[in-house]
């Protein structure tokens, strides 16, 4: 985190700061100060261009006076200039975002037996349609492709309620792998229709574990290892995931909601799939792919038993706190845990509490002591870091009211409602720093659902 | 305030409060003004999504959601808006079934209408209308604005470079499949108690008829576009984004032309019950529709019906009506009155094609290669039929039927396929059409 205050700082340099001339409804906020301030650099910028550059065509009579200005005008541009990179890398860090993906790596390819030899297939090249029509001459690529581009496959396999190995691995393969869309995406039903068939009867022969899935995401680039996660600049072009990702989503989605037939996953291999999800959520490609990625979340977090997600819910929400950058990601992320269910909501809970004690160091013990910490927090403290504030406010907003406050956490709630008090009233509505109407408002905001509750 | 006089002053704060955060947005571009944007949006999903007895949102809750839908700002805050008006709409619906009492047997369901809920949609015969929509464009959506959408969505489909316009192509997407949604969960309930008590004035008022008979709107344009976008394939240099909502948006525009045939099936019983006015105007059922530029546009045939597969029964019943215009229909079929035509008369259309007499006559009147392509294609949607008959008859008799009946047509389709093959020495057999030949010889080897 950069110091906050660096940003007040070009309010010093007043000349510059015209006050603007619209006329506004309520105080003006610090990033409308910046757009002007902004506005006011790039045209004194392009003016003291000009300007030199006409001195310079001036032949060279110019005398010292002259020289003088011009090195305390470059020495202004050169200070604005750092400045608004100053700010600009402040800007930024106010958008969520990290790159969870690095760059794709070529797959070494999966050793799929030879479709030809499976049973579906042999049987067919000796019924004596296949001469007649003159069906499948080649080694039957072409008519594998068809079958599977146009729906027919699923309809087969289902009709003989068998999915041979070398059917599920070229299938997963092509799911996982293939560049062509139509290939992939009718891959992709096909799985999803072979595992939601409600023939118990299916008998497949091969499933893509945990480390099959992994391994995609790697080869995508997904960085498992959270050291090298980084922020996004805008204006960086990087090789993002591969378009499977979509397909890859929507498998898992479909295979976690089959336990009650395979339990095609082991407990921490579950955990992790959650963890990836939230991560896949931080990455700004993947904006569009937003509802697809909560019902695998969704879909994820139903794999698990009630017993195995009390403490599942617990693990992940601890390693999440441990590995994402203590910054507008936190929020992100809680943003992104629905609260639709049950679970879900003890999930938004935890992952807001856990995240919290990391931002405090782990220093606090248990739950009271995280509200004590947040309260010592002097709000009129010129040196006050209202965006961490922001963070702590909206997180404990998350870990508290998910976690529905009965009888027996009436101390929490009136700490709570302390601290509320003390980010509502304390702040006065014309400290114009960052953030700090934010705090502001929203701690009103949450004081009267407090009251109205 | 600490101690509310009644529930109401409880909500209304509430309401005040929540947006209350979107104050100072108002046409502001800044990231801390689409911050309180997403904030207003997890406010609201607080209030009514996530207590299990959540408070239903008001109208200008929902207003405020369905404008951070239109102005798109960013994709973040399309998505978001989109999500929480669907959940909304889920949780909260705007007409519903009554529950039925089951222990008289006389009680029917009826259809509840939230009269005073917001609406997406505004079909007032008011003149002020297209000023007010220009003054807002955040706000509702009447015919006109509608047909606009529809339209911009087949010019960007149509477009080559179509990443330069992408954020408000994807925001038009959504914002279709949205309206899509909407049009279905009233519709739907209706139609439903409609094929109980034939009360048309019930989908007379449903919005996907008012949206029809309204002036505003040129059918046949809206038609043409919604087909053109229906068929629209993303190339492979496409983004991820586009590609997901780009493939979701073809699969609602499915789900609306099959509401608009729904209603025209609705709609033709209640005229042939008298119970239509002139008021309710004409339209060209929409299958005519589709046919029609099928035939004359030979070349779609095929994309049309490998994207058309959502609803395998509409599907068929393209197929079948498409067959039934070259092969004469079968004198035992009446004009069909309520609903499509059950899978038996695929079966029936196969029997055209059953001898070599009856196939050398029809191929004179269409192509051999097109019969291929519906022979294949019907075969395909018959397969996906739901299977009704697995899940509720769990008896081996049921099953034994429904075995049987796949194994009849599979069979009919291969002698189908050979009497064609017979009526005409030259003909290619197409890779669909082998595809569908492997995949009926299969099913009759494992299934006898």
């Amino acid at each position: 985190m950069m110091d906050i205050n660096n940003l007040l700082d070009f309010e010093s340099e007043e000349p510059l700061l015209n006050p603007p001339a619209k006329k506004r409804k309520k105080v003006i906020g610090l990033d409308d100060l910046l757009t002007d301030f902004y506005k006011e650099e790039g045209n004194l910028i392009e003016k003291a261009a000009k300007c030199a550059k006409a001195k310079a065509r001036r032949n060279n009579d110019s005398d010292e006076e002259d020289q003088d200005k011009e090195a305390s005008l470059c020495e202004l541009v050169d200070t604005c200039e750092n400045k608004i990179i100053e700010i600009g890398g402040k800007e930024d860090s106010f958008l969520w975002g990290i790159c969870v993906f690095g760059d794709q790596k070529t797959p070494s390819p999966l050793a799929i037996p030879e479709l030809k030899s499976c049973t579906m297939f042999q049987s067919f090249t000796d019924n004596k349609l296949n001469s007649e029509f003159e069906i499948c001459t080649d080694n039957g690529d072409t008519l594998l492709e068809g079958l599977i581009v146009n729906g027919w496959l699923s309809k087969v396999v289902l009709a003989r309620g068998h999915v041979e190995k070398s059917v599920a691995m070229w299938t997963f393969n092509l799911m996982v792998y293939s560049s062509k869309e139509k290939l992939r995406t009718s891959a992709c039903d096909f799985w999803c229709a072979i595992l939601s068939s409600e023939n118990e009867q299916v008998k497949i022969d091969w499933f893509p574990s945990y480390s099959e899935l992994k391994l995609a995401l790697e080869n995508y680039g997904f960085l498992f290892n959270s050291s090298n996660m980084e922020y996004v600049h805008s204006n960086s072009a990087r090789q993002g995931p591969a378009q499977n990702i979509r397909a890859w989503i929507k498998y898992a989605t479909t295979s976690c909601q089959v336990r009650s037939k395979t339990a095609i996953y082991l407990t921490s291999e579950a955990e992790e799939l959650v963890e990836v999800i939230i991560y896949l959520f931080l990455d700004r490609q993947l904006q569009g792919l937003f509802v697809l990625l909560h019902e695998c979340m969704q879909s994820a977090i139903s794999y698990f038993t009630d017993n195995e997600w009390e403490s599942s819910c617990e693990k992940i929400a601890k390693s999440i706190a441990r590995r994402i950058p203590k910054d507008v990601n936190c929020l992100r992320i809680v943003e992104c845990i629905l609260g639709a269910n049950s679970r879900s909501k003890l999930f938004r809970s935890a992952v807001a509490y856990q995240i919290l004690l990391s931002c405090f160091d782990y220093k606090a013990q248990h739950e009271e002591e995280i509200l004590n910490l947040l309260i010592s927090i002097n709000v009129k403290d010129k040196n006050c870091d209202f965006f961490k504030v922001y963070v702590y406010l909206v997180l404990t907003e998350n870990w508290l009211l998910s976690n529905q406050l009965g009888e027996a956490k009436r101390v929490l709630n009136e700490m709570w409602r302390l601290y509320l008090r003390n980010c509502s009233c304390l702040i006065a509505s014309t400290d114009l720093r960052s953030f700090a109407s934010k705090v502001r408002n929203k701690a009103s905001y949450l004081l009267q659902g407090t009251i109205t509750q | 305030m600490e101690n509310p006089s009644s529930q109401r002053t409880v909500a209304g704060a509430l309401e005040e409060n929540i947006l209350a955060i979107l104050d100072s947005t108002e046409a502001d571009d800044t990231q801390y003004a689409n911050d309180d944007r997403t904030a207003f949006l997890d406010a609201v999903r607080a209030a009514s999504l996530v207590p299990e007895n959540g408070t239903p949102p008001t109208y200008k809750w929902f207003a405020s959601i369905f404008t951070i839908l239109r102005i798109g700002k960013s994709l973040e805050l399309t998505m978001a808006s989109f999500k929480l008006l669907n959940e909304l709409d889920k949780r909260f619906p705007r007409v519903h079934l009554s529950v039925v009492d089951e222990s008289k047997s006389s009680s029917k369901p009826t259809v509840i209408v939230e009269n005073e809920a917001w609406s997406p949609f505004v079909f007032s015969s008011e003149t002020s209308n297209e000023r007010e929509a220009a003054d807002n464009p955040g706000g509702s959506i009447d015919s006109s604005g509608f047909q606009l959408l529809i339209q911009d969505l087949a010019d960007a489909t149509a477009e080559p470079n179509f990443q330069a316009s992408e954020t408000k192509s994807l925001g038009n997407m959504l914002l279709f499949q949205y309206l899509v949604n909407v049009l279905e969960g009233d519709f739907q309930p209706r139609n439903c108690v409609y094929a109980e008590t034939a009360n048309w004035v019930l989908l007379r008022e449903s919005l996907l008829n008012m949206l029809l008979v309204s002036r505003k709107l040129n059918y046949k344009n809206l038609m043409k576009d919604c087909l053109a976008i229906m068929y629209e394939n993303f190339d492979t240099a496409a983004t991820i984004a586009l590609l997901e909502i780009g493939n979701n948006t073809c699969i609602a525009m499915q789900k609306f032309l099959i509401l608009i045939m729904e209603l025209d099936v609705s709609k033709k019983a209640a005229e042939m019950q008298g119970s239509t006015t002139r008021a309710d105007g004409v339209r060209t059922p929409l299958l005519e529709m589709v046919l029609d530029e099928l035939t004359y546009n030979i070349d779609i045939l095929d994309s049309f019906l490998q994207v058309f597969k959502s609803e395998p029964k509409w599907k068929l019943e393209v197929v079948v009506q498409y067959l039934w215009k070259y092969i004469g229909k079968p004198s035992v079929r009446t004009r069909r009155s309520n609903g499509p035509t059950d899978d038996a008369s695929f079966s029936g259309a196969l029997k055209c094609f059953s001898n070599i007499t009856s196939t050398k006559s029809t191929i004179k009147k269409i192509r051999p290669e097109l019969v291929q392509l519906l022979l294949a294609h019907g075969l395909q949607a018959h397969l996906s039929l739901p299977c009704k008959r697995h899940v509720e008859g769990s008896s081996a008799s049921s099953e034994e039927t429904s075995n049987s009946s796949l194994i009849e047509v599979s069979e009919n389709i291969i002698s189908a396929f050979r009497n064609l093959k017979t009526a005409d020495k030259k003909m290619e057999i197409l890779p669909l059409g082998k595809e569908a030949l492997f995949t009926a010889a299969t099913i009759i080897s494992t299934k006898s």
